[in-house]
């Protein structure tokens, strides 16, 4: 787990991380931004720029890492998250961005992002580990649960109308949509599922595909 | 007097709102719709760049997308819709990182 | 033409100034509307616009829609490959040079992120005082067409194989041309027959890797 960018959400997300047992670098330009951590932190700490090849080779990372771009900077958080996928074949990266135009150029991408919004954190770990359980919300018989999923490209091409589980809302590209019965699924689509547990489930074995859950 | 709807214009276009690929002016904001008849990666650099052509009756156009390998559901056969802002040389047309749509 | 420029700052204002003189049409982008106001226009015309080049709408607003290049030479490296990026993108803009301020990212400095020409100083600094001083080896002056050609320069040390003899003979592979030497202060133009001598300063443009060639055949094994 590399965590560009120790302000709060960065700080926030290195603890949650290393308390759900991680193993987790944290970079940051400034090192007294490394003070957010507290002292049961024990995870690495590397001053330097987080689109810097060599400090994410001294970071450890792999193909297999995750990367979290936080830091203030959109650009800077883009460009991390750009050389972590391109040139070290990282596949869970995530950027967040301020402003939410650039955020629909960056989705272009292929890069997920999340705007700067109440509980970032939280949405950032939603995309980078397995899902939680984590529900936007439940009926008051706890049939349905309403929970987001970002589309991988297990699913893409395929019908929304090919999955049980009742599409409600889809974001691409900065949009909004609700979806017709022929619109297909597409890579980072970002889509709110109106489902039963076991229609979720099944929804997000799909997900996983052949290409092998991501740990 | 009875009105041809034109060869070059058929329903699914108009209701896209699709511009033929032999029409698309440079640097105007456009949509095209084809189907995908070549994929490939070209590397630049150790890095990975998608390049595919989109195919509809009056030609051809290149899409260009920086730093990835590939797409899921971006596939040989797939029709496909194209917004962007296209550069025209000379014959080429060429979009970077468009919008896209998967059509059935 | 229509050249949008990214940046008022020491570099931008003078590309502004001197870029005006040839009657170009320039828009000059930056957040401080103090920088912006330090350009003096000769020629031409130079607009300044206030705002954040690394937005659509403000790229909008300068042109670039129909723009025939963008600079993008702001002091920070982010801010220029995003420039860089929304114009090939967004735009289409034919041509976008970007500055690297960072020589250690200028690996980004290209297609990638839409660059078509990339210049950095240091870069090029370093080259020339090479150039100024090195005798006996292999300087890069210069790189062109996304990397794809290259000028070469190698002032001939006394030990040369080359010294002493004719263009033609340098047996020189198909990827280099001799364009000029540089003998005395003078320049002269090379033809098959002339001959070299010591402390000439040859200059070269190469396509693809010719460095073994060059080694080879002007400054003799390592």
């Amino acid at each position: 787990m590399i965590i560009v960018g120790c302000g709060r959400v960065g700080s926030t997300l290195a603890i949650e991380l290393e308390n759900q047992g991680h193993q987790v670098v944290v970079v940051d330009r400034n090192p007294a931004a490394f003070r957010r951590l507290g002292e049961d932190f024990t995870g690495r700490t590397l001053v330097g720029v987080g689109f810097d090849r060599d400090i994410l080779t001294d970071a450890g990372i792999t193909a297999e890492s995750a990367v979290m771009a936080v830091t203030s900077g959109d650009n800077s958080n883009i460009m991390i998250a750009r050389v972590a996928r391109e040139l070290f074949g990282v596949e869970r990266v995530v950027a967040r961005i301020y402003d939410p135009r650039r955020a629909a150029i960056y989705e272009r991408l292929g890069i997920a992002t999340v705007a700067t919004v109440a509980w970032t954190s939280n949405r950032i770990l939603r995309t980078i580990l397995p899902h939680d359980g984590a529900t936007d919300w439940t009926d008051p018989t706890s049939t349905y649960q309403l929970v987001e999923r970002r589309i991988t490209g297990a699913l893409a091409g395929k019908s929304v109308s090919s999955t049980p589980a009742h599409v409600a809302l889809i974001n691409r590209h900065g949009k909004a949509d609700i979806p017709k019965s022929d619109t297909l699924f597409q890579e980072a689509d970002v889509v709110h599922l109106l489902a039963t547990s076991e229609q979720i489930s099944s929804f997000d074995a799909h997900l996983a595909g052949h290409e092998g859950a991501h740990s | 007097m009875f009105r041809k709807r034109s060869k070059s214009n058929p329903p699914e276009v108009v209701a896209y709102d699709a511009t033929p690929v032999a029409e698309v002016q440079s640097r105007v904001h456009t949509t095209v719709m084809g189907q995908i008849t070549s994929i490939k990666t070209q590397p630049s650099r150790g890095l990975p760049n998608l390049v595919m052509k989109v195919t509809d009756e009056s030609g051809s156009a290149t899409v260009t997308w920086s730093g990835r390998r590939s797409i899921g559901g971006i596939t040989l056969g797939r029709k496909i819709l194209i917004t962007g802002v296209a550069m025209r040389t000379g014959g080429i047309v060429a979009f970077v990182n468009p919008e896209y749509q998967l059509l059935a | 033409m229509k050249i949008i420029i990214a940046g008022a700052g020491s570099v931008g204002r003078y590309m502004a100034e001197q870029l005006s003189k040839f009657g170009h049409d320039i828009q000059l982008i930056d957040t401080n509307a103090k920088e912006l106001a330090r350009v003096h226009a000769e020629g031409g015309t130079v607009t300044g616009l206030v705002g954040d080049a690394c937005e659509i709408s403000t790229l909008a607003k300068a042109g670039a829609a129909d723009a025939d290049v963008i600079a993008a030479v702001t002091g920070d490296d982010e801010d220029n490959l995003v420039v860089s990026l929304l114009a090939k993108q967004e735009f289409a803009v034919p041509r976008v040079v970007a500055r690297v301020n960072n020589p250690n990212n200028e690996w980004m400095f290209n297609d990638m992120w839409g660059v078509d020409v990339s210049v950095s100083t240091p870069h090029l600094l370093t080259a020339l005082v090479e150039e100024a001083v090195a005798v006996g080896s292999l300087v890069k002056l210069l790189s062109l067409e996304h990397g794809k050609a290259g000028l070469n320069e190698v002032t001939l040390a006394p030990g040369s194989p080359a010294v002493g003899n004719t263009i033609a003979n340098l047996k020189l592979s198909r990827e280099s041309v001799v364009v000029a030497l540089i003998r005395d202060g003078h320049v002269v133009a090379p033809t098959p027959d002339t001959v070299l001598h010591e402390n000439d300063e040859v200059l070269l443009l190469s396509t693809g890797d010719a460095d073994e060639d060059l080694q080879r055949a002007l400054i003799g094994p390592r």
